[in-house]
């Protein structure tokens, strides 16, 4: 009996993996999306994914997982088997998750399926503020100090890392750091005259620069826009820049660490393909977005880098809870 | 002549027609049931509508915004639990009417008053969006605080009986809001290193258990008691009710536009807010509010509908939502390659009279399946006990797994449950608990941003305070409302009557 048992339970874990490698998906997939519905995330995910979905054969039903600033999500989706059923929708803030005590997993306990795109910060200003580009707020900003209010997203978010990286060129700027949810009430709130100048990404601002609701400073990036060709790049202005730029917020899909090999390799090869879907990349050609569509060890080195540098940024600017050095973070060899 | 295409078109199109109809109905039914919200049935629609065009998959989502924030309402007369937050305010009177036997009354006027409102809101979105959206802009953080101060002084017209048991409970409201990650800097606050309390308290969680499960435990008392005999001879409210109730329709829809405009606030907010105002300015209310006053259905009802045409406006004009759901959209009309900002109005004008139209068509609808079966739905109160408060039961634990998928939300929703009950038990008001949750974010962060743009400083607080006419305007209304609740504002009312008196003979 005893040994019967063992051969059906032993059979039945053969027939399960076999079943897994060969015809995957054989279930519902489930994507777990980091961020609110109308996001970034959501809506870059939303768009991409059901042209994956015709490529894999299978559905993925994507849910919104919210709070803890994404580690909820990400959490739930380390909790979970892995075999390839439940994916990862995420963006850039679990490389931050260690340094700044938010959680105790990043997207090293992932295998990366596709970092899709990356985002471009660009400064915007009220258009009351008074100067016009970047060079001119720096100066307004040393004649007036503690009077220009700067928009914040808390520490970690693309508003603190932009404002890091001005502060280790320029020196400590001194400026009202005003905290908002998000980059979208903050740029309400600058559109209303309630702070000066947001530091966001790209897409979030365009229309509204566009508008002539807002003005642009400078864009944080080594060359402009053709999306934006009247905002300057920021390293015409100040040549450091180089060391740190490009730099972005980025959209990834991932799957807990030890998915098989297959799988894995099916999913990249459906994201892959669907990255490329003309609807997708004029949707994000729109926003603002730049085309990343990498997979494997490309994009497991775009992530280690991308946390060497801007975690030692934050560190260097004290932002951190914890020294990247703790977690085994390299500082980026210069 | 091209925007007037536009506003028909969704009645031209018997296919965009139809959508309306089926999203307002499935709007209707999910606003009903507690924790399944419009924001979570629109944002699956995002997934399941991506191969669209654009137009029907807006159609249906309109429906089933227009339908949903209507149907909170249902259950908040039938049941004591709302649907959705906006229809906390529609518990307070419309249940009471309920076990008085006059349930299809209740419904009766929510629906026509709630289509009232929306058409209220969907004129000032038609004729006035960008007067609206830029008056919406001007509010700074020192203004949503001084509203959300404003929002705080109605627990004295939410708590009927002892005014010291509504503050208890409305500061619990604002205690609980406060748990969790803080949003604005990420510490921990009043989490005591618990993993669990650091996602904070589902608010929803806390409204189905104060509600639902409380209210369930209440019934537990009186199990054998009869049920209550439905009247439904009259549903659609005479021409006299709504003739009489015009002015104050009129007021508490104003209330709801400009609520529902503003980025920070939406229609639970607004309902509140207009439930507050009924209740200041009725002099003679037929029964008295918390007792099944007509008015205490008006106005919220009114008021969150208003505040859909509302939240539209920021959202067209400036492409930045008004509430949740308009959030969603404007990620749908990405997703179909429209770009939601300033310039949709003048890139894409017809898009504009589109919604406008759909709206007005949902609205149509509302009013239809509003008033269609509500007999049927009456028979829900006169289902004996024993199997209502199992499905009480059973709807709040759903309704509480469903916000989330989480089994924590439902621990929490039970343990509020019972704590509500005791609560009630011993007189202390559950309205200003939810009001305190829904406000405290909205005061704490913008107390903090104002302050924080002022330099951390008091004077200078003080000085943006009285050098803006809004913030002036919102202060002088806080001060007022506030010592209206004191007896010096009854003894000052004397002197002053007492002495033009005096001059008069």
């Amino acid at each position: 009996m005893k040994r019967f048992a063992l051969g059906a339970v032993s059979a039945l874990v053969l027939a399960a993996t076999g079943a897994l490698a060969a015809d995957y998906p054989a279930k519902e997939i489930q994507g777990i999306i980091q961020w609110g519905a109308g996001g970034s995330t959501d809506t870059v995910m939303r768009s991409v994914t059901p042209h994956a979905e015709e490529i894999l054969g299978g559905t993925v039903v994507m849910q919104n997982m919210t709070g803890g600033v994404g580690a909820i999500a990400l959490n739930y989706v380390a909790d979970q088997s892995a075999d390839g059923y439940t994916l990862l929708m995420g963006a850039e803030n679990p490389l931050l998750y260690k340094v700044m005590g938010l959680g105790k997993k990043d997207y090293s306990d992932f295998v990366p399926v596709n970092v899709l795109a990356r985002g471009t910060p660009i400064l915007v200003a009220s258009p009351n503020a008074p100067f016009d580009d970047y060079a001119g707020m720096m100066a307004y900003i040393k004649e007036h100090p503690g009077e220009v209010r700067f928009g914040a997203t808390g520490p970690g978010g693309l508003p603190s890392v932009v404002t890091a990286m001005i502060e280790t060129i320029e020196g400590d700027l001194d400026v009202i750091s005003v905290p908002y949810d998000g980059d979208g009430p903050a740029l309400t709130a600058l559109q209303g005259g309630a702070i000066d100048v947001m530091p966001a990404v790209l897409g979030a601002a365009i229309e509204g620069i566009r508008a002539g609701n807002m003005k642009p400073l400078a864009l944080f990036d080594v060359a402009k826009s053709d999306k934006l060709p009247e905002a300057p790049a920021v390293t015409d202005f100040n040549a450091a820049y180089n060391d740190y730029l490009p730099w972005g917020p980025f959209f990834g899909v991932f799957v807990a660490k030890d998915t098989p090999a297959d799988v894995v390799e099916k999913l990249a090869g459906a994201y892959a393909e669907a990255a490329t879907n003309p609807e997708f990349v004029e949707l994000m050609n729109n926003r603002g977005f730049t085309m990343m569509n990498i997979a494997g060890a490309e994009a497991e080195s775009f992530l280690s880098t991308w946390q060497q540098n801007t975690t030692w940024l934050l560190q260097d600017a004290g932002l951190t809870k914890t020294s990247p050095e703790e977690f085994g973070i390299a500082r980026p060899g210069k | 002549m091209g925007a007037f295409h536009d506003f028909f078109q969704v009645i031209l199109n018997p296919e965009l027609f139809l959508l309306v109809g089926l999203g307002t109905f499935a709007g209707v039914y999910i606003g009903a049931i507690p924790g399944l919200s419009v924001t979570m049935a629109v944002s699956i629609l995002i997934s399941f509508t991506f191969s669209w065009d654009v137009l029907p998959a807006i159609s249906l989502m309109i429906g089933i915004y227009m339908g949903g924030v209507y149907g909170g309402s249902r259950t908040a007369i039938l049941l004591n639990i709302p649907g959705a937050p906006s229809a906390i305010a529609t518990a307070m009177d419309g249940y009471p009417m309920a076990q008085r036997g006059e349930a299809g009354t209740a419904i009766g006027v929510t629906t026509v008053m709630s289509f009232f409102g929306g058409f209220i809101g969907i004129g000032v979105l038609a004729l006035a969006a960008p007067l609206v959206s830029d008056f919406a802009l001007k509010f700074q953080p020192r203004d949503y605080m001084l509203l959300a101060v404003l929002g705080i002084l109605l627990v004295g017209s939410l708590s009927s009986g002892s005014l010291v048991k509504g503050i208890f409970s409305g500061a619990l409201g604002i205690g609980i809001g406060a748990v969790g990650m803080d949003p604005l800097t990420f510490t921990e606050r009043f989490t005591f290193d618990i993993p669990l309390l650091t996602q904070g308290i589902s608010f929803i969680a806390v409204m189905i258990g104060m509600f639902g499960v409380s209210e369930a435990l209440l019934q537990l008392h009186n199990i054998d008691l009869p049920a209550v005999r439905q009247k439904i001879d009259r549903i659609v409210p005479s021409f006299n009710t709504i003739k009489k109730h015009l002015p104050l329709s009129l007021q508490t829809s104003t209330i709801g536009v400009i609520i529902g405009a503003l980025p920070g606030t939406g229609g639970d907010i607004a309902a509140l807010m207009a439930y507050d105002h009924a209740k200041r300015v009725t002099k003679n209310p037929e029964r008295k509010f918390g007792d099944g006053a007509i008015e205490g259905l008006v106005a919220p009802e009114t008021a969150n509908n208003a505040a859909v045409g509302g939240a539209f406006i920021p959202m067209m004009t400036l492409g930045i939502p008004g509430d949740a759901v308009t959030a969603i959209m404007i990620g749908a009309l990405y997703i179909h390659g429209l770009n939601p900002g300033p310039m949709l109005m003048i890139d894409q004008p017809h898009m504009f009279w589109f919604i406008v139209g759909t709206l007005v068509a949902a609205n149509f609808f509302m009013l239809l399946f509003g008033l269609t079966g509500i007999k049927l739905f009456t028979k829900i109160v006169e289902i004996p006990r024993a199997f209502l408060i199992p499905l009480i039961m059973m709807l709040s634990i759903v309704g509480a797994y469903a916000v989330n998928n989480s089994i924590n939300d439902v621990y929490w929703m039970l343990g509020f449950g019972v704590f509500g009950y005791f609560m009630r038990h011993y007189g202390y008001p559950l309205g200003p608990v939810i009001l305190g949750v829904i406000l405290s974010r909205l005061l704490d962060d913008n107390w903090r941003r104002a302050i924080i743009s002022e330099r951390e400083d008091l004077g200078r607080f003080f000085g943006g305070l009285f050098s803006s006419p809004l913030s002036t305007v919102l202060f002088v209304a806080v001060v007022l409302i506030f010592v209206s609740q004191t007896p010096l504002w009854t003894k000052g009312k004397e002197m002053i009557f007492g002495r033009s008196n005096r001059s008069a003979s």
